[in-house]
């Protein structure tokens, strides 16, 4: 599974990323998991679900509109604690939805 | 509120402005590269007690005087010298991309642009004065009008149709052929124009009417104020100040700090170099650990619940900590959290403001050298002070300072919402402790 983390510079959400790896190992969750800035959303193919950062959720509706899997905002508190374990719960979430 | 954070959402998300800010994004390595090449060549003498460390005394007797300074030279004519001429590029580049259709054209079709408008020099030169910084709004108008004009005419199918059976790449090339042809022949003519009738130039009328009084506004405290103030009320409400008003901020401050830099590099001293509010000004001395000064709250956040390790706020600040020494502060903004919290509402926008206030009078008064360098943003406080003002303790000095001031401005604060979260924390543990004496 290819779980996309949008932000603005991709350099907050990438402490994120490795707390989401992390816990996809433990878990035993072939997931591959990236964050990347919007401005390279375009080039990315085979994803099966986005979360956008808090901080750019102005994005929601453009990228929505752009692509045709499910896109979320990361909850505020779980993205300022860097909980990993939740944040992949959502995106588990909304791609089993 | 929600009306609020919808119209900053379009603004951060318009189209022109995202491909503006991105078009400064990508030219940025260069232009701190450039930078970083000037500051070396000009770099001062470090004088710790009776040893003396003089850089640039040294490479002067060892290659001849000013010999080895044609390295620098040589990057900063190909990097901020030509500001002007990257950006037209890269802008009809992104918002092309934005468009989904040919972003390499576009560019091309910006950058060829911007180069028939350039004045000619008597010996067939380009005049350098106008591929720079001072050309910055010729090359935002022209790229975007060029990659208008190049969609519009895309859409209207106005290419050369291929027969069946020849390559795509072929019939691509092909395609911008038209195009290019209508664009570059408009752009021609309107270079005739302001030639023949209007005998300046593009560049010397837009430089004069709109660049020029944009930069001495820019150049003022209120300017300083307005941007630290926006800045942070939009971080307020949970969105990306910088990058909402990025776009706006980079066209105006960057000829300024390209204007510092010239002179630094003429050898000029960082303490009369022209203007003190600059993009770097604003990095080092106010967004120290990132938007709000949040290093300082981190500190405050240290003293006051020091006693108390497994205090939430303790840590957020633990957790936060390592990327806030890079000015990252997603974090602690998210975590604490900050974002419309009314009792950081306060701090959060005061300390920032204040710092303006207490720098530019530090640097406008010449107790402190003013910004001469641009170094990435992610360039760890102390560190930065020193590299900004061209290698000057007082520059340090002036982090220390402002450092101090804003952890005493955050530490009532800190301790009124930390007491406030232990309540909470009680409250929850006696109700859920009643719960189950219930059950």
């Amino acid at each position: 599974m290819n779980i996309l983390l949008v932000c603005s510079a991709g350099m907050s959400t990438s402490i994120l990323v490795e707390k989401m790896r992390k816990e996809a190992a433990t878990r035993g969750i072939d997931a591959s998991i990236d964050a990347i800035p919007e401005s390279r959303l375009k080039e990315q193919t085979n994803v099966d679900v986005i979360l956008i950062g808090p901080q750019v959720r102005y994005l929601e509706g453009k990228i929505k509109s752009s692509v045709d899997v499910p896109v979320a905002v990361i909850d505020n508190m779980a993205y300022g604690m860097m909980k990993g374990d939740l944040v992949l719960d959502q995106a588990l979430g909304l791609v089993n939805a | 509120m929600n009306k609020f954070i919808e119209i900053a959402g379009r603004i951060g998300s318009q189209r022109h402005l995202v491909a503006i800010r991105d078009g400064f994004v990508s030219v940025m390595p260069l232009i701190i590269v450039g930078s970083l090449a000037v500051l070396i060549n000009n770099f001062p003498a470090v004088n710790i007690g009776s040893l003396s460390l003089d850089f640039v005394g040294s490479m002067n007797n060892m290659f001849g005087e000013g010999n080895w300074q044609g390295l620098g030279g040589s990057i900063w004519n190909a990097s901020f010298a030509i500001l002007g001429l990257l950006i037209a590029f890269s802008i009809g580049y992104n918002l092309a991309r934005s468009y989904g259709i040919d972003g390499l054209a576009a560019g091309i079709l910006s950058l060829a642009s911007y180069i028939m408008l350039v004045p000619v020099t008597a010996d067939w030169g380009l005049n350098f004065a106008w591929l720079g910084a001072q050309g910055l709004f010729v090359a935002i108008i022209v790229s975007i009008l060029v990659t208008e004009m190049f969609r519009y005419l895309i859409n209207t199918k106005l290419t050369i149709k291929m027969p069946e059976g020849v390559p795509g790449g072929v019939t691509r090339s092909f395609q911008a052929l038209i195009p290019s042809m209508i664009i570059l022949t408009v752009v021609a003519g309107f270079q005739l124009f302001m030639t023949l009738v209007v005998e300046l130039s593009v560049f010397e009328v837009i430089f004069k009417a709109i660049q020029q009084p944009l930069q001495g506004f820019g150049d003022s405290l209120p300017a300083a104020l307005v941007i630290a103030f926006l800045n942070h009320i939009l971080w307020f409400f949970g969105l990306h100040g910088t990058n909402i008003i990025g776009a706006v901020i980079e066209p105006v401050y960057l000829p300024l700090i390209e204007q510092n830099l010239a002179a630094f590099q003429a050898g000029t001293s960082a303490f009369d170099v022209p203007y003190t509010v600059t993009k770097p000004f604003l990095d080092a001395f106010v967004f120290m650990g990132g938007s709000g000064t949040t290093f300082a709250l981190l500190l405050a956040i240290f003293i006051v619940v020091r006693k108390q390790r497994n205090h939430p706020y303790h840590q957020v600040a633990k957790l936060s900590t390592p990327a806030s020494l890079f000015n990252i502060n997603e974090p602690v903004i998210f975590g604490l959290p900050i974002v419309l919290n009314p009792i950081m509402l306060v701090p959060f926008i005061l300390v920032p403001v204040t710092l303006t206030i207490i720098s530019y009078v530090a640097l406008s008064t010449g107790m402190v050298p003013k910004t001469v360098a641009i170094v990435p943003w992610t360039t760890p406080p102390i560190i930065s002070g020193y590299l900004v003002t061209g290698g000057s303790v007082r520059g340090v000095l002036l982090q220390i300072v402002n450092l101090s001031i804003a952890t005493a401005m955050y530490i009532p604060f800190v301790m009124a919402g930390a007491k406030a979260m232990t309540a909470e924390i009680n409250k929850n543990k006696a109700t859920t402790e009643e719960g189950e004496k219930i059950s």
